[in-house]
C-alpha cells in the first residue's frame, strides 16, 4: 500500500514537472535566439566598421583627399582628442599631386608611413680615434713624445663602444668599453666607464655611481675623441697620468633652484690613479668637489666658470690635494650653427706630501737618513683658442686652433711648456680630421733620460682622424 | 632723505617682484623645446601657464648648443613639451643636467607632442648616415602644418591636465577656442593657396614637406643634397638644370640656412628666394602661431603668383 501511495505521489510530481521544464526550455531557446540576433547585429556592425576603416586607410594610402576639412581621428591612444572639436584636419592633406611625385626626390623615404619599429631599449654607438705622430729619433729613444712609447707611429688611440639609456623611470646607465694601442703593437681592451645615474632624487639632486671619468675641471670628463684638440693638456697628463682621473665611487650633484645656473658636486672614490692618488681604499678615500656657474650673454656669447678640488692619498698614504679653476667662453653669432670663437683655460695647483729620503753613501740599500716628510707645491695651466670663421660653404668645415701649455712635474723638479697650433676639418658632424704641430721645451726631463735619449726639445707633427658611428649624445657647453 | 626715498623705492620694487613671483608660482611652469610648441602650449594653457622655449625661433632646432642656461629653465619646469621624432634629442642632455625629476623620461611632466600624428617621410628601407643626418623615424617638422594642431594640442592638453587636473575644463575650453580660430584661418589659407595648388618649389632644407603637402604643393628638389651636409658643386649644377627645365621659380629658405647659396641658385635660374618663418618668432611678423602660418602662406602664394 505504502509503495502504491509513493508511486502515485512520484507520478503526480513528474506530471507537474513536465510543463515547467518545457516552459524553461522554451525561455532558454528564446534567450539563445535573442543572443544570436544580438551577436549577428554586432558582427554586422564590426564588419561595417572594419570595412569603413579599411576604405579610409586605402584612401589615405593611395591618394589623400584634397579637402582640408576632412577630419581624421588621431590614431594615438595616448592622446584622445575631445569629441567636440573644430574640424581642422590633422592629416591626409594635399591635393592634385600624386604621392609618387612627392616621394620622387626623396627616396628612400615614403609618405604616410607608420613610425619605425623594433627600436632598441638603449642607444649604442662606436667612436674611432686614430692618431699619428712624427718626431725626432732622440725623442723616440727617450720615449719623450706626447704619446710616450708610441713615437713615430700611427695607431688606434681609442676605439670606444658606448651603450647608454634609461634603466627604468628612475635611473639611466652608461657603459663604455675602450680598445687602444697603449704600447707599441699591444692593443688592450678595457672597461672605461660603467655607471648609473639616479635621476629622480628630491630637492634637485642626482647621484652617479660606478666607474666614471671624474667631473674635475674642463677636459678631464671628456673622452679622447671629443677633446677640442688632439692630445690632453700637458698639466692633466702630468698630474693625473695618460688616462686622466677615472675613478670608482659616487658623485652627487645639486642644482639649486636659482635664477642662474649653479651646480655643486661632491664625490667619494677609491683613489686609484697612477700618479696622484694610489690608496685604492675607501678607508683612505679620494674626495672631490666642483662648483660650476654659467653666464649667458645671448648674442654676445656665453661664459662658464668652474672650480674643482680632489683630495686623497698617494700610494704611500700621504695626503695629496689638487685644486683647479677653469673658464670657457664661446661666441656664437645669432643663427650660426657653430661657435665663431672659443676661448678656454684651466689652471691646477697641487699640494703633495712626499717622503724625502737621504742618500745611501755606503751602498747598503738603506738610506743614511730616515725618510722625512716634505710638501711639494706644483702648478700647471693651459689655455686655448679656436676660430671657425666661416658660417656656410666649404670653408665653414675648417677651424684653426692654438693651445699653450705650462706645467711643473708633480714629483720631480723642473717644468715644461708647449705650443700647439692645429687645423681641423669636419666634413660632417660625425667625421673629423686634425693636423697639428707641437713644440715642447723642458727645463729637464721628467725623471731620467731613458735609453740615453734626450727629450728636452720635442717637435712633433700630429694627425688625428675621428669618426662616430651610431648614437652619440649632444655635448654640453 | 635720499636714503629714505631710495629705500622706499627699493621696498616697492621688492614687493612688486614678490607679488609677480607669487603670481607666477600659481601657474604651471612649462618649458617647450621650440617656439612653435611654446605658442601652442600658451594657446591651450592660457593664463594658467607660464611657458618658456629652449630654442629661439630663428635657431636651427636640430642641433642646439646645450648651454647650462637651458638647464636653469628646465630645472624649474612642471612640464616639458618636446617635439619628438628625434628633432630635439639635445634636450635629453639638458634634462640630465637640470636635476628635475618631474621631466625625466617616463615622468608625468613630459609631453611628446608628436604622439598620434601621421608622420611623413618615414624611411622604408635601411638607412645610414651616407644619406646625411637623416631622421630615422620620419620628418619631424610637423608643427609647420596647421592641420597638425589638433593632435599636437591634444597631447599638450593631456600633459597639462596631468600636472594640473583641476584646470582641465579651462584647458579644454582654451583649446577648443584656439582650434576654432585656426579653422577659420585654415579656410582662408586654403583659399589663398588654391590658385597655386600643384606648383613645384625647391627648398634649402627638407623642412616644409608637411606645409607643402597640406596646401597641395610639390617639393621638386632640395639645395641640400643630403640633410646637414653642404651640397656638392655637382648637385648644384644638376639642381640648376632641373629648375631651368621644369621652370621652378621659388626657393623656400629658412633663416638659419645659407641665404647666399640660395640667392646664387636663384640668380642662375631666375627664381626667387622666399624667406620662410621656420618657427614662431623666426621672422618679423611671425610672432604667433597663426601669424607664422599666415606669413608663410602669403609669402609662398605671392611668390608663386608672380
Amino acid at each position: 500500500m505504502r509503495v502504491w501511495i509513493g508511486l502515485c505521489v512520484l507520478g503526480t510530481t513528474l506530471l507537474g514537472a513536465v510543463p515547467a521544464q518545457a516552459q524553461e526550455a522554451e525561455a532558454l531557446r528564446k534567450e539563445l535566439e535573442d543572443m544570436r540576433k544580438q551577436f549577428e547585429a554586432m558582427k554586422d556592425g564590426y564588419e561595417k566598421a572594419i570595412n569603413k576603416l579599411s576604405e579610409r586607410i586605402q584612401a589615405i594610402e593611395s591618394r589623400p583627399q584634397p579637402s582640408p576639412n576632412v577630419a581624421v581621428p588621431s590614431p594615438a591612444p595616448a592622446a584622445p582628442a575631445p569629441p567636440a572639436q573644430p574640424a581642422v584636419s590633422q592629416a591626409a592633406p594635399g591635393g592634385a599631386p600624386s604621392l609618387l611625385d612627392l616621394a620622387k626626390p626623396r627616396e628612400p623615404f615614403s609618405l604616410y608611413q607608420q613610425r619605425g619599429s623594433g627600436q632598441l631599449l638603449f642607444d649604442m654607438g662606436v667612436t674611432g680615434d686614430f692618431v699619428g705622430n712624427l718626431t725626432q729619433n732622440n725623442v723616440q729613444k727617450a720615449t719623450g713624445g706626447t704619446f710616450a712609447g708610441l713615437e713615430n707611429l700611427f695607431f688606434p688611440r681609442e676605439i670606444e663602444l658606448s651603450l647608454f639609456g634609461q634603466i627604468d623611470p628612475y635611473a639611466r646607465a652608461e657603459v663604455r668599453f675602450e680598445a687602444g694601442e697603449e704600447n707599441r703593437g699591444d692593443i688592450t681592451v678595457s672597461l672605461a666607464e660603467a655607471n648609473l645615474s639616479l635621476m629622480t632624487l628630491p630637492f634637485g639632486t642626482q647621484a652617479k655611481l660606478g666607474l666614471m671619468r671624474n667631473r674635475f675641471g674642463l677636459t678631464n670628463p671628456i673622452h679622447e675623441h671629443d677633446l677640442p684638440f688632439i692630445d690632453r693638456p700637458n698639466v692633466l697628463v702630468r698630474f693625473f697620468g695618460e688616462d686622466g682621473l677615472v675613478e670608482s665611487g659616487a658623485e652627487f650633484t645639486w642644482v639649486p633652484p636659482l635664477p642662474f645656473f649653479l651646480e655643486l658636486l661632491a664625490g667619494v672614490f677609491n683613489g686609484n690613479n697612477e700618479v696622484a692618488f694610489g690608496s685604492d681604499s675607501l678607508k683612505y678615500p679620494l674626495v672631490t668637489g666642483r662648483a660650476r656657474t654659467f653666464f649667458d650673454f645671448e648674442e654676445w656669447g656665453a661664459l662658464q666658470l668652474g672650480a674643482s678640488v680632489a683630495s686623497g692619498y698617494t700610494a704611500d698614504r700621504l695626503r695629496n690635494t689638487i685644486v683647479g679653476t677653469d673658464a670657457k667662453y664661446k661666441y656664437k653669432p645669432d643663427g650660426w650653427q657653430h661657435a665663431l670663437l672659443t676661448l678656454a683655460g684651466e689652471a691646477l695647483y697641487e699640494i703633495r706630501n712626499v717622503n724625502v729620503t737621504g742618500p745611501d753613501a755606503n751602498g747598503d740599500g738603506v738610506p743614511d737618513d730616515p725618510a722625512s716628510p716634505h710638501t711639494l707645491h706644483r702648478f700647471g695651466a693651459w689655455a686655448y683658442g679656436e676660430l671657425q670663421p666661416f658660417r656656410f660653404g666649404p670653408l665653414s668645415l675648417w677651424s684653426l686652433g692654438f693651445r699653450y701649455d705650462w706645467t711643473e712635474y708633480p714629483q720631480n723638479p723642473g717644468h715644461e711648456w708647449a705650443v700647439s697650433p692645429y687645423l681641423s676639418f669636419m666634413p660632417s658632424e660625425f667625421l673629423r680630421f686634425r693636423l697639428g704641430y707641437k713644440h715642447t721645451a723642458r727645463s729637464n726631463r721628467d725623471g731620467i733620460n731613458l735609453n740615453g735619449g734626450s727629450a728636452r726639445d720635442v717637435d712633433e707633427l700630429l694627425l688625428q682622424a675621428t669618426f662616430i658611428l651610431g648614437a652619440h649624445p649632444a655635448h654640453p657647453f | 632723505m635720499r636714503w629714505f626715498v631710495f629705500l622706499a623705492l627699493a621696498s616697492v620694487a621688492g614687493l612688486g617682484a614678490a607679488a609677480r613671483t607669487a603670481a607666477a608660482a600659481d601657474k604651471v611652469r612649462v618649458v617647450a623645446t621650440t617656439t612653435d610648441l611654446k605658442a601652442l602650449t600658451e594657446a591651450v594653457g592660457g593664463d594658467l601657464v607660464e611657458v618658456d622655449a629652449l630654442a629661439r625661433g630663428n635657431q636651427n632646432p636640430h642641433d642646439l648648443e646645450v648651454r647650462p642656461s637651458l638647464m636653469v629653465k628646465v630645472r624649474r619646469a612642471d612640464l616639458l613639451v618636446m617635439n619628438g621624432l628625434e628633432l630635439d634629442q639635445w634636450a635629453e642632455v639638458v634634462i640630465q643636467g637640470a636635476n628635475n625629476p618631474k621631466v625625466v623620461p617616463g615622468a608625468p611632466g613630459r609631453v611628446d607632442a608628436s604622439q598620434g600624428i601621421l608622420v611623413l617621410e618615414v624611411p622604408t628601407t635601411r638607412v645610414d648616415r651616407s644619406m646625411g643626418d637623416i631622421h630615422p623615424v620620419g620628418n619631424p617638422h610637423y608643427t609647420l602644418d596647421p592641420g597638425m594642431a589638433p593632435a599636437v594640442t591634444a597631447n599638450i592638453l593631456e600633459g597639462l591636465a596631468r600636472v594640473a587636473p583641476a584646470s582641465r575644463p579651462t584647458f579644454e575650453a582654451n583649446r577648443k577656442a584656439f582650434l576654432g580660430r585656426l579653422e577659420e584661418a585654415l579656410t582662408r589659407w586654403t583659399a589663398t593657396m588654391a590658385p597655386v595648388k600643384g606648383a613645384r618649389v625647391v627648398v634649402d632644407h627638407n623642412l616644409w614637406i608637411y606645409f607643402l603637402t597640406r596646401f597641395g604643393l610639390l617639393q621638386a628638389n632640395s639645395i641640400e643634397e643630403r640633410p646637414g651636409i653642404p651640397p656638392t658643386p655637382g648637385h648644384l649644377t644638376k639642381l640648376i638644370a632641373i629648375m631651368k627645365e621644369e621652370h621652378i621659380k621659388v626657393i623656400l629658405s629658412a633663416p638659419w640656412s645659407d641665404q647666399k647659396l640660395a640667392e646664387r641658385v636663384a640668380q642662375d635660374t631666375g627664381a626667387k628666394v622666399v624667406p620662410m618663418a621656420s618657427g614662431v618668432g623666426a621672422l618679423k611678423g611671425a610672432d604667433t602661431y597663426v601669424d607664422m602660418v599666415d606669413y608663410n602662406v602669403k609669402a609662398v602664394a605671392q611668390a608663386l603668383r608672380q
